[in-house]
């Protein structure tokens, strides 16, 4: 299915909305499921959609900006893998393998443009000292509007003028290349679980990823609710003991500073 | 010192904290390397200087300079802080007390939002949404959609709490930073071994025999074993070898090509 050049407009300008979302996180429209959903309806293809919104959102599940750290941008994934599933008729989690190095690119612009955008300090601090607030808001909204640019930019240019190379490219793959892809679009999630685990597992934590783990894999349930509805419960009684035991330490600290003098009597 | 009530509202209204909480989604505005978050941090606050500080330019120039500084913390969360300041400015605390409170406070804000943001809500909700939208189903990245449409609008009560709080917000901030980011911790490491086994999908075609060692042997002894060791050998990469997220993504594409191209898998 070819996109018409009318799609490859509103593809960009969603694009340019997500993208300045992904930069400020405010809105998160720019996660896979929502980017994926919005480019399925643009393209006329609501179910590749919402197929590819599920497949690419688990892949960025553990590849977030926590910590300043910027992953491949899931606003590009998401768009791209569905207009790579609708343009050559891949599976979708082959669409996902396929859509990553633009995602990837993305990345490497936008950790450009946090080192960039340091230029634009001093402007913003002479802005400060003379209290010129229309200034300073100016400057603000001219990065935001590089920003929209670029991805308008690199998405028209990767969904609407790169389709027929990107057709071709995908028709010259032998079988066990395209099954790699999809191979790679099922098994990359434990990227991002693994960059998880590296945040938050400490030794004594470690029963709770295997609570979750063992509950998942018996219990046949159609999402993770029932292992999360366990780890609420583990998390509240771990909270309550956790204050129980401050209280206790502090009654204990108070009854060291005074009984000290009382057991000299 | 003053009582809180005393002096509460006398230069801004509760719309004017509405405004700010909402100004604060708009944190992350002109991030990058040299001060992370200065300058959205400044520009949120410009409306409400301009109240308290009237046609005192020397004071709001004070106030930008001031808040020109480096700033690193949680973009949900930073509307509480944002409120608290506000209700500091408001008595015109001097600077110093100001900055520094701003500067004691912004880590632990960033911890407990990484904690419950990323590490918790985000595979959660992540997770069930993408297994409704796997199926086909709308809800996926619409239930998606609503659960983070209203962690936006929280920006509001949150200002509005940071202000009414007051002083009082340092205390439970500085003391509950801990408690809730272990809570939260626990919580989202069961979620993250659930999705371990329900969605890094990793299989075996290899027979020994007429025995196949997916379906005959690793699902007997312990179903999804290979999704497990597989995240924890990317763990390991990561957490041990120092191998950079994006290689990580490489090394996937690489094993799974070749085990295609082998037919292992």
């Amino acid at each position: 299915m070819k996109i018409t050049l009318l799609q490859g407009i509103l593809l960009s300008i969603f694009g340019a909305i997500a993208g300045v979302d992904s930069y400020t996180e405010a809105l998160y429209i720019f996660r896979p499921i929502i980017s994926c959903a919005v480019t399925g309806l643009i393209l006329g293809d609501p179910i590749t959609g919402l197929l590819a919104g599920g497949v690419a959102e688990l892949t960025f599940a553990g590849l977030t900006n926590a910590g300043g750290t910027q992953p491949p941008n899931p606003a590009v994934c998401g768009i791209m893998t569905v207009v790579i599933a609708h343009t050559t008729k891949v599976a979708p989690a082959t669409a996902v393998g396929l859509s990553l190095p633009f995602a990837m690119l993305m990345q490497y612009i936008i950790l450009m443009y946090y080192s960039l955008f340091s230029g634009f300090m001093p402007s913003l601090d002479k802005a400060a000292e003379k209290a010129e607030t229309k200034k300073f808001s100016r400057y603000v909204a001219f990065s935001m509007a590089v920003v929209g640019i670029t991805f308008f930019i690199i998405i028209f240019l990767s969904s609407y003028a790169a389709q027929a190379p990107m057709a071709s490219l995908v028709k010259a793959m032998p079988t066990w290349l395209i099954h790699g892809f999809e191979l790679a679009g099922g098994a990359l999630p434990a990227v991002g679980f693994a960059m998880l685990l590296k945040v938050l597992l400490r030794v004594s934590y470690f029963p709770y990823l295997l609570l979750g783990f063992v509950v998942a894999s018996f219990i046949n349930y159609s999402n993770v609710l029932p292992a999360a509805a366990i780890g609420v419960v583990f998390a509240m009684i771990d909270f309550f003991n956790t204050k129980q035991n401050q209280k206790l330490k502090d009654q204990i600290n108070e009854i060291k500073e005074n009984g000290g003098a009382e057991d000299g009597i | 010192m003053v009582s809180n009530d005393a002096k509460k509202y006398t230069k801004i209204s509760k719309k004017d904290i509405t405004m700010l909480g909402l100004r604060s989604s708009m944190f992350q505005l002109g991030f990058n390397y040299e001060r992370m978050q200065a300058a959205g941090w400044t520009w949120a606050q410009i409306p409400i200087w301009k109240k308290i500080f009237g046609k005192d330019k020397k004071a709001l120039s004070e106030a930008m300079v001031d808040n020109m500084n480096f700033i690193n913390t949680s973009p949900p969360l930073v509307a509480i802080l944002l409120g608290l300041l506000a209700s500091m400015e408001e008595k015109r605390v001097d600077r110093k007390t100001i900055s520094g409170l701003k500067n004691a406070l912004f880590a632990p804000l960033a911890g407990i939002g990484d904690a419950i943001y990323w590490f918790t809500i985000m595979p959660i909700v992540g997770g069930i949404c993408a297994s409704f939208a796997s199926k086909g189903n709308p809800l996926g990245p619409i239930i998606f959609f609503l659960v983070y449409l209203a962690i936006f609008l929280c920006r509001i009560p949150f200002a509005h709490l940071g202000y009414d709080m007051g002083t009082k917000a340092i205390d439970v901030i500085q003391e509950n930073s801990k408690i809730i980011s272990k809570s939260a911790s626990i919580m989202g490491l069961t979620v993250i071994g659930a999705l371990i086994s329900s969605y890094v999908t990793l299989s075996l075609k290899v027979k020994i025999g007429s025995v196949s060692l997916q379906k005959d042997f690793l699902d007997k002894v312990f179903p999804n074993l290979l999704p497990l060791g597989f995240t924890f050998f990317l763990y390991w990469l990561l957490k041990k070898k120092k191998v950079s997220p994006i290689i990580l993504i490489v090394v996937v594409f690489v094993l799974c090509i070749a085990c295609s191209w082998l037919g292992i898998m």
